[in-house]
């Protein structure tokens, strides 16, 4: 039961990273890895913001605004400066490598173990009963993580929506309807980039302390989440494996976050067979390798019929 | 075709999780009566000093009676410095329901804290320089919960006395560490209150990848007239590298721990992590037995330090390591 809501909840806090990527990789088809640099941002933020006596609900929405004006950075160097995409997210990774370190007090470990967080608070110790305890966690990171799903769903059929997901499928398009395809991209790259600082606040609040390093590899638990979801669950290449089971379609965004807690099952049943972490990022790799295969073959397949 | 493969692949996936599930029960059925005991060793990095302090706390825990295969189990993970996997580890480790975890490295010990302290399992550390500013234990030593363990501060004070033997001249120490190291920036500090007392200034400068390292030792070796190591992980791991460059200046280079003497260095005085490992699993195995509670046992840090030396470098530098150090010595070593 603890490995189930261990992987739930890891699950879960790199589920909110991974819809950043989806909306990057996905429908932007942007390569960006600024991810691997804003998830890391969010903990540092919020470090320093609740050792500043800042609540910890409002670190989530201030993390959230941090990560949109790093991924705006990354939008504007692409888009006003003309550097290429890969480019423009690898500078502002570098970057904010330091502004990192100087926002969490120029210290690569900020622990937050005495204060209060979203996940042990007087609110929450005085309104449950400590029976609950172990499920509070995985039931408070469901909330977050199912509302940041519903805001992208309800956002993604709004006009800016619309175009955003245009810009990646064909960017002529929204050139004829005389938007600005550049300004759709920065706005797309803000949200991605937010939900990933969002994403590295919540971790930082459940883990109880800042580091450095968690950062490192962010961008590759995010495309494993999405293409093992994407691929395995929704129809867009074709009839998807769940359609072997139930006739109702499930959205992207769903697909993403049940990816991510499978990938984080993955990694924990590895683990447990005690595989060594060394070994970890060629299974990763493999994993990634066998999907897409699997996918481009069926994408292929699907042509031939048509 | 088409179907085939996704049904394989689906009940692969659905394999690998049920598996997972399974995995859970398999230590918990060993008997948890006060006689076998399971623990999760869970490592930050692999790395000389850490791997000693593992072999040392795997020690201490035998010299109490608890013998790895006999009645002891032991997990033990490494999360070569992936903070992701260090939280997976240890979270796998609390499904196993394992007695007791030892998280070695800060990174690793806070996170065994995080999640030790909400399934009630009791974490032992070792290798935390600074147990206080990584919020383990309050600033009188006592932890902040269930959860102590031995801290690897380097013997500053020592340092500076044995570096002042062998130099008399010399007036500036250099210090080359990695700027997001917690351990070396506390290290740093307590290097600057004392160095005016031996008569020493410190020159640090700080780098942020191995790539820096060969810029930062050329430009440091400019201004001083020896270099004295931390634990730094990034700077040791490049060591040869800044060993190479000081001795075409003839510059010394003191070390650490007994491998940066090993490797180069010209001396040392140094921890012995296998020591400290042990002193650790001593206190795992009071925590194990139910002696103690680890909230009741303040975190402790080995006092003595021992004289490494490198006699061939000495030579090399046409410095000659006195006496009485060298009858101090712990360890010399007299080639390459």
């Amino acid at each position: 039961m603890t490995l189930i809501l261990g992987i739930l909840e890891e699950g879960l806090i790199y589920a909110v990273m991974a819809l950043g990527v989806y909306i990057t990789y996905k429908i932007l088809d942007f390569p960006d890895l600024s991810v691997d640099s804003t998830f890391p941002l969010g903990a540092a933020f919020t470090a320093s913001a609740i050792l500043a006596g800042v609540s910890p609900v409002l670190t989530l929405f201030l993390s959230f605004l941090a990560g949109a004006v790093a991924g705006c950075v990354t939008g504007l160097i692409h888009v006003k400066l003309k550097v290429r995409d890969l480019l423009s997210g690898i500078i502002v990774m570098t970057g904010l490598y330091s502004l990192n370190l100087r926002i969490a007090d120029g210290r690569a470990n900020l622990p937050i173990f005495t204060k209060e967080t979203i996940f042990e608070n007087q609110f929450l110790a005085s309104r449950l009963s400590s029976s609950l305890s172990p499920y509070t966690i995985v039931v408070i990171l469901l909330i977050i993580t199912l509302l940041c799903k519903v805001l992208l769903d309800l956002y993604l059929n709004t006009r800016s929506g619309y175009l955003l997901r245009a810009v990646g499928d064909n960017e002529a398009l929204v050139t004829s309807l005389a938007k600005d395809k550049g300004m759709v991209k920065i706005v797309g790259l803000a949200i991605a980039n937010g939900f990933a600082a969002l994403a590295g606040s919540i971790y930082c609040q459940h883990k109880g302390f800042f580091e450095i390093s968690v950062g490192t590899g962010t961008i590759v638990i995010g495309l494993a989440s999405v293409i093992i979801g994407i691929q395995l669950l929704t129809p867009e290449n074709g009839a998807s494996f769940l359609s072997h089971f139930t006739k109702k379609e499930i959205r992207p965004t769903t697909a993403v976050i049940i990816g991510s807690i499978l990938y984080k099952a993955c990694i924990s049943f590895a683990i447990s067979m005690g595989m060594e972490a060394n070994d970890l990022k060629l299974i990763t790799s493999i994993l990634f390798l066998i999907i897409l295969v699997v996918s481009t073959e069926r994408r292929k397949k699907v042509k031939l019929h048509a | 075709m088409k179907k085939n493969l996704k049904i394989c692949f689906l009940t692969a996936m659905t394999a690998f999780l049920l598996s997972g599930c399974s995995g859970q029960q398999a230590p918990s059925e060993s008997p948890s009566d006060g006689q076998s005991y399971t623990i999760g060793i869970g490592q930050f990095a692999a790395h000389g000093s850490l791997d000693n302090c593992r072999e040392g706390f795997l020690l201490g825990l035998a010299q109490e009676g608890l013998v790895e295969g006999e009645n002891l189990t032991v997990l033990y993970e490494n999360a070569q410095a992936d903070g992701g996997i260090a939280s997976q580890i240890i979270t796998n480790f609390a499904s196993q329901k394992v007695d007791l975890i030892c998280g070695i490295a800060t990174p690793m010990a806070q996170t065994a804290y995080g999640v030790g302290k909400k399934q009630n399992i009791p974490v032992i550390y070792t290798a935390v320089t600074d147990p206080v500013a990584a919020e383990l234990a309050g600033s009188d030593g006592v932890p902040v919960g269930e959860i102590t363990g031995t801290s690897d501060k380097l013997p500053v004070i020592q340092q500076l006395q044995m570096i002042r033997t062998l130099l008399p001249d010399a007036k500036t120490i250099g210090i080359l560490f990695t700027t997001s190291e917690v351990n070396s920036l506390s290290t740093i500090e307590e290097y600057k209150a004392s160095a005016s007392e031996y008569g020493f200034e410190i020159v640090d400068m700080g780098i942020s990848t191995t790539a820096d390292v060969p810029l930062a030792a050329d430009a440091l070796l400019e201004k001083v007239d020896c270099i004295t190591n931390l634990t730094d992980n990034t700077v040791v791991a490049s060591l040869p590298v800044i060993l190479d460059k000081a001795a075409k200046k003839n510059i010394p280079v003191f070390g650490s721990e007994i491998e940066q003497v090993k490797i180069g260095c010209l001396a040392a005085m140094g921890l012995d992590y296998v020591d400290l490992g042990k002193q650790t699993g001593k206190m795992a195995a009071a925590v194990l037995k139910g002696e103690k509670k680890a909230s009741e046992m303040n975190f402790q840090i080995i006092e003595e330090a021992a004289f490494y030396g490198n006699t061939k470098v000495a030579k090399d530098l046409g410095i000659t390591i006195p006496e009485e150090l060298i009858s101090s010595a712990k360890e010399l070593f007299t080639e390459d």
